[in-house]
Parts: structure tokens; sequence; C-alpha cells
């Protein structure tokens, strides 16, 4: 049960195999170099400490459950500006539905869930059946979905008070912010190992995931054999806005709050995990895994060099170059 | 220096992987004179003149130009000292205007630093002059017709002093009148001195225009003929490597019920002229176990009618009637297509049949995979099995069901795109050129596996630039010229070189 034959290089000699497996790699290499250079309290490794190590995850999940449905969308050659402007149009409809609707947590996340996914078809249609390259639809979706945002907050962020009557959100929504198992594994970490498993089975195995690989690969030859490729275009980019929408959902459970400026920017770490997790730009190669290793791999980074307090100006400088670092490799993969 | 050749290539040898694309080829070109090339596709003919141009650098063996042994590094060297090349597809800007295109990247300034656009019209008017028409020299090289766009490029390399032209297939898209236009040029360029490589696979062109014809075949000369009186069948016997009738087999073998029928199906240019009438359009029909031949020029709605066919040209660009098993259809697109039990094998497979950096098991499955899954599941057992069928019985070479698609030599690769296309189980199997730059051992198997689909009952309409193809292959063969049907031809009652010259675009006798 592989599938080899999407993801970069081939053959078993050493390099190839360091190629394909190049994410991982990477992750590896940062995990160690963030041991090394670990501060020592106590003649304990803060790095590796237990609740640290969650801490990693839980900072990286939001970006982490988006990127799984970005993944989608590069597969098929497309791109998704609009992620990082759903999760806070998806945080303010969390917030507003709850503090000021008055609505129970279920029906506030099948409608926010329900509005990601419709937003994310549309731009899929608009994409598929008009013919606009994506980069343009999703950038016009990123100022439309922001000018959502900030109209249904009025401007300002909606704070989540819980508990009972009026103006108040129910106390199970902050069951996100929470920790379980020992209070140590965060909530949002579970999610997003839910949905990335869910989404590695569902790409490997399902026919629907052949048509993805076979869309961005050669779109013009998946037509001629009968592939939908609209439908196809058009699910990808509901999937994205839907994953979009639950990171916000995750965002504003941990931020207890709904505002109209959250995830700013996202849509950039977002598609820098998903090239560092080795899928291409131009479609039809990756995997949901390649893309898990390099939303962990950005994850540990930020946290090695917070936990050394390395300046932040710098840390972009050095992000910047890992970014660099991992397309580079791209280059160097031998082509077939 | 006077008597040595203008150009001289000896021993001259390249591979590609383990394959020999040229192999010790020796080829001279005189002083004035046009020397056809022929050959199959893959033949060898691109590869030499891509040396000869300086686009392949790393071959073996000696090119001498007046004598003197000369080495290029890249096509610009080579334009340096005379050596121009006219590909088949044009290397002009659609959007440039045609003095744009000719000054490109040499582009007159005037004294204070700006294009000289006026010099550039001037000196382009004299050089379109020099070849005979008369163009607006500010009009976008888009907006012109092919044939103009042809003496464009030669326009091009004559302002580069080019003292060596390299034709690729100059005509396949033109005219009659603007084939005889280009012809004078190429008159007027040899009196002054110039000399052309000329590659062709139109005997009748060859044996007008040309002085010597070379016939190259896997990579070497095969032989080499006094261009004034080719004799069609020793030429193209020399081309295959064997007697034509050995690698073709028409079967005409029993045919059923009437499958596919068009009635004046016409299709609409993109673009149409005012007050011009629309010509008469094609009809045919296609019975099961059938296989006929679509025949005509580059542009004569060969691959167009395909398309359309498909369902994949622009719906409403054409009227008239198709009818499948008697049923009038107008497919939207391929999947409406797919479902009426038509199949289509693209022309070019590198861009619109496979997927190159996927395995073989994904692209021969693709138009299947739904099939092949249950509740959304793929199961990767039937998936391989349906693959290895296809392999076994194509006689697909390859190392492993999960190697990427393009490590597949170009016969194997169509293969896997015919066994795909076989996969959905059509009644009728449309096929653009089907065995196009595909080696002739592997050409003989397809061929094989055209004729096994029709036995089977299956109908097929196959578009074909290579008349030897054609007449060999199909039961019928059908001429198209500018998107009518001109003629129909039985191969079983013809001579070989009548069809030959039928299916080369002479339209005499037209019924």
């Amino acid at each position: 049960m592989t599938t080899a034959e999407f993801l970069p290089g081939r053959g078993s000699t050493i390099a190839a195999t360091l190629f394909r497996f190049q994410s991982l790699f990477g992750l590896a290499l940062v995990l160690a170099g963030a041991i090394v250079f670990s501060p020592a309290k106590n003649g304990e490794l803060l790095f590796l400490g237990g609740e640290n190590l969650f801490n990693v995850v839980r900072a990286i999940s939001e970006i982490g459950i988006i990127s799984v449905g970005m993944t989608f969308v590069i597969l098929v050659g497309g791109i998704d500006l609009s992620v990082g402007s759903m999760v806070g149009l998806a945080a303010v409809g969390s917030a507003v539905l709850m503090a000021h609707n008055g609505l129970g947590v279920l029906p506030t996340v099948l409608i926010v869930l329900a509005a990601g996914l419709v937003f994310g078809m549309l731009q899929g249609v608009t994409t598929a059946l008009f013919g606009i390259q994506s980069f343009i639809v999703t950038l016009a979706g990123l100022q439309v979905a922001r000018g959502l945002a900030r109209i249904w907050s009025g401007g300002q962020a909606v704070p989540l008070v819980y508990g009972d009557g009026p103006g108040r959100a129910p106390v199970t929504f902050s069951l996100l912010g929470e920790r379980t198992f020992n209070g140590l594994v965060p909530i949002p970490a579970i999610i997003f190992a839910v949905v990335a498993v869910l989404a590695m089975i569902f790409l490997r195995t399902s026919a629907f995931a052949r048509h993805v690989y076979a869309v961005g690969g050669n779109e013009k030859a998946a037509r001629l054999s009968g592939v939908n490729v609209a439908r196809v275009k058009i699910l990808v980019f509901g999937l994205c806005g839907l994953l979009a929408a639950l990171a916000g959902i995750v965002h504003a459970g941990q931020g207890n709050q709904g505002g109209p400026n959250d995830g700013i920017g996202y849509e950039l770490d977002v598609i820098a995990a998903v090239v560092i997790g080795g899928t291409a730009l131009s479609g039809g190669r990756g995997s949901v895994s390649g893309t898990v290793a390099g939303a962990l791999l950005l994850g540990v980074l930020n946290n090695i060099l917070a936990l050394n307090s390395v300046d932040s100006n710098v840390q972009l400088l050095i992000k910047g170059l890992v970014i660099v670092a991992a397309a580079g490799l791209q280059r160097l993969r031998p082509t077939p | 220096m006077e008597d040595s050749p203008l150009v001289a290539m000896i021993g001259v040898t390249k591979a590609y992987g383990g394959a020999l694309a040229c192999d010790h080829v020796d080829l001279t070109l005189r002083r004035g004179e046009v020397h056809a090339l022929l050959g199959e596709n893959g033949a060898g003919k691109s590869t030499l003149m891509r040396i000869l141009s300086g686009d392949v650098t790393d071959h073996h063996g000696t090119i001498t130009l007046d004598g003197t042994p000369v080495k290029f590094g890249s096509p610009v060297d080579a334009q340096r000292r005379g050596i121009a090349m006219i590909p088949q597809e044009l290397d002009l800007v659609p959007e440039l205007s045609v003095s744009a295109n000719i000054f490109l990247g040499r582009e007159p300034h005037t004294r204070f630093g700006p294009i000289d656009t006026r010099r550039m019209h001037h000196e382009t008017k004299e050089l379109l002059a020099r070849t005979g028409i008369t163009l607006d020299p500010k009009r976008p090289v888009g907006e012109l017709r092919t044939g103009e766009q042809q003496l464009v490029a030669i326009a091009k390399a004559l302002s580069r002093d080019a003292r060596v032209l390299i034709m690729d297939e100059p005509t396949s898209a033109l005219s009659p009148t603007e084939v005889e236009r280009m012809f004078a040029v190429i008159g007027e360029l040899r009196e002054a001195g110039a000399a052309v490589f000329y590659i062709s696979h139109r005997l009748e062109e060859i044996g007008r225009i040309a002085d010597r014809a070379t016939v190259l075949r896997n990579g070497r000369v095969a032989a080499e003929f006094d261009a004034g009186a080719l004799p069609i069948e020793q030429v193209t016997e020399a081309m295959v490597g064997r007697p034509v009738g050995a690698l073709f087999r028409a079967r005409h073998g029993e045919t059923g019920d009437e499958l596919l029928r068009l009635d004046d199906l016409v299709l609409k240019p993109r673009r149409q002229r005012p007050g011009r009438r629309e010509p008469a359009g094609i009809s045919l029909h296609v019975k099961a176990g059938e296989i006929v031949g679509l025949s005509g020029l580059l542009g004569s709605g060969r691959t167009e009618l395909l398309e359309t066919l498909f369902g994949t040209g622009t719906p409403g660009r054409w009227h008239g009637e198709m009818r499948l098993r008697g049923k009038v259809v107008r497919p939207r697109g391929p999947r409406q297509a797919v479902r009426l039990g038509l199949a289509l094998v693209p022309e070019d497979r590198r861009i619109s049949g496979l997927a190159l950096a996927h395995s073989v098991r994904a692209n021969t499955v693709l138009s299947i995979v739904d099939r092949l899954a249950r509740v959304g599941i793929v199961a990767r057992k039937r998936e391989t099995e349906t693959t290895n069928d296809v392999v076994r019985d194509f006689k697909i070479k390859l190392g492993s069901l999960g190697d990427p698609v393009a490590t597949l030599s170009g016969g194997n690769q169509q293969k896997v795109l015919l066994g795909r296309a076989l996969l959905t189980e059509p009644a009728l199997l449309l096929l653009d050129e089907p065995t196009r730059g595909v080696d002739v051992g592997a050409k003989a198997e397809i061929y094989q596996l055209l004729s096994a689909a029709a036995a089977r009952g299956i109908g097929i309409l196959l578009a074909s630039s290579e008349p030897a193809e054609l007449v060999g292959v199909c039961d019928r063969v059908i001429v198209l010229h500018g998107g009518r049907s001109t003629r129909e031809l039985d191969t079983r009652g013809a001579g070989e070189a009548e069809l030959l010259a039928a299916a080369m675009g002479s339209t005499e006798g037209t019924p």
C-alpha cells in the first residue's frame, strides 16, 4: 500500500530514497538540531520536555490542518490564498453565532464548516468553469472573506465568555483550549492528527485521489480520459475551505475570541509547509505525510528559535532560508 | 576552396541514452543546391539538422563549412556562421510585429537610445520584397496566415545573412498558391548561392524543388536518389526498410453494422471571413470492424474533426449531422463521448496524453479508476492485474509498473495510451497520428493491435500524415482538404503509387 508512483524520485538508490522522503529527513535534521541547541534547565533539555513537545504540535495545529487541504489544492496544480482570511471569518463566525446569536456548539460548528465548504467551492467553480487562474480567484477570495469577517464582527474582536445566559458561549467550546490525557495532549493537536490521518488514507486509496493526481499531472490528458476535471477542482477547493474554517474554529477556541484580523498571513506559512513537504507547486506530485512533516518542521524550528530567545526578525530570516533550501532540494531531485 | 562542398557532415553520430539517433552519417550540401531529406519519424533527420544548426552540440563526427571544420556552441553561434533553421513550429512571437520579429534581439537604435522603429520597418520592407511579398511590417505576426508567417521566417533568416537554410516540412500548412510562392523564393535563394536542406514527406514536391534526396532510416543513410525522378516504391521501401506490404497488412476483414455516419459536417473556422461561402462539409461513415483513414494536409481539418467527434472542440463551432449507430448525437465533452462509446488517442502524447511523472500503472488505468473502485476505494490488486493484462497483451517493455511513464520509449508510451483507450471498451476508436515518433518495430506491433481491435468489432477512425501508414493499415481512406472530404479511396482496388499520391494531397480525380 504505497503511492510511490506519485512521490518525487524513483528507484532504490540511497539518493533516490533520500529525495523521496526528503521532508522526513529534513524533519529529523531539524529535530536533531533542536536537541543539540536546546537550552537546559536542571540538567533537562527544555525542548524534549513533554509539555514543550506538545506545545510545538499545538502551535502548528491550525497551520497543519489547513496545509492538509492546501496539499490537495496544490496537487491539482492550484493555489488557495484565501485560507488566512477564512480563518478570520470562521473565528468571527464562531464567536458571533455563539455569543450574539446564542447558538449551541454543534450548530455553530456545522454552520461555520458549511460556510467554509461553500466559500471554497465557489472559488473552485470560478476557477474551473470560467478558466480564471486560482491565484487570482483566491486573491479575490482573500479580500472578500476578510471583508466579510470585518463586517460581521463590526470591526472588533468578539470575545467568548463562557457560561450560561445571554451573551455567553457554551462551556463545551472552551474544550478547544484545553488538554486531555494527564493534562498533556492539546485538543487542537488531536484534531490535526485525525484530519491528517484521514487525509493520508483518503489520498492513498480513493479513486477521487487518483483523479486529483491526474488533473495535476496532466489536466488535458485527464479530461480526454473522461475525468470530470471541473468536479475534481470544485471539491478540492471546497475541502480546503472546509479545513480552513475548521482551523478558524480551533483558533477561536484557543484564543477565546473571534477577531476580524485573525489568521492574517497564514496562507504563507501553509504554503511553506506544503512546499517543504515536497509537494510540487506545478501539481501532480506530493503527499499529505510530507506536508505533515513540513508543518512539524516549521513548528520545531519556531519553537527552538523561541526557546533560545532568538530575535524575532532573525527568526524570519532563518525560516526564509529553510524554505529556499527545501525548494532548492526539489530542483536537485532527479526528474524522469 | 571552391570545389569543396558548402557543408559537409562526416561521420556524425549522436546517441540518446542507448539509442543512436544518428549513426555515422555522411552528408554534403553544395552551393546553390536543394538537398531533400526523407525518412520516417525518428529516422534521425531532425537530430541531424539540430546538430547542424547548433541546437545539439554533444555529438561525434566533423562538420565542415567551406572546407573548414567548425564546431558550434549554440544556435546563435551557427547563425553567425550563416546557418539558419526554420523549424516546423515557427519560432516567431505572435504578439510582435513583423519587423520586431525579424530584428528580435538585434534591434537597431537611434542616436538617442530608443529602438529605431522607422529603420526596422524600412529594412523589413526591403527584405520582404526579396521574398516576393508585400506585408505591412507593423502588423502583428499572429494576424498573418501561416504561409505569410513562413515567408516572414525565411526573411528573418535572410536578414541574418544565412547561406544555409534548413527547412523542416515548410509546406505542411500551406495552400497550393503559397507553396508556389515559397518555391519561387527558394529558387531565388539558390541563384544567390545559398543552399537548402529540405525536410519533407511529399515526394511530388521534392521532385520539383530538390536536386538530390537522401533517405535516412534508424539514424543511417539508407539510400540516395537523384531527386528529378524519384521512384516512389523504392523510396518508401528505403524509408521503411522492407517492402511496404510486409509491414502493413490491411485486413479487409468482416465488417458489421454502421457505427458512425457524418453528413456534411462543417467545422467552422475560428475567425470567419465575412462573405466567404462555407465549404461543403465532411461526409463519411465507419462500420464496426473497419479501419477508416483520414488523410490531408496540416490544417485540412483532420485533428479538428476528431476533436469535434470527441466533444473537445468548442460546441456550436460545427453543424451538420453526426450519427452514432443511427442515432443523432452531439457530444458536449469527453465524458459524454466516452459514455457514447468513443475513445480518443490524442495527437501529442506528451502534451495531451500522459502524466509523464506518474507511474505506468496510474497512466494506464486512468480512464477506468472509477470502475476499479468499490465505495470510492481503489482495489489495488485489480488495478495491478488490469495493468499487467495490458502490458502483456500489448507487449509493453518496462522495468516495473511503478516506473514513471516518461522512462518508456515512445512506442511503449503510445501502447500505454492505446491500452487506456481500449480499457473503456469503446465501440469507436479515434486515433490521431498513433505512430508519431515511434520506431519501426513498435509501429508494426501497434498496427497488429489495431487490426486485432478491429477484428473484435471495434470501428477505428485513424488520422495520419504518413501515406504508407494509411494505405497499409486502413480499409478505406478519406482525403480531407480545407475542411471537406474530397475523395474516398478503397485501399484494395487502387495501386500503391496512386494511393500514395492521393494521400499526399493530390486532389486529382475528385469524385
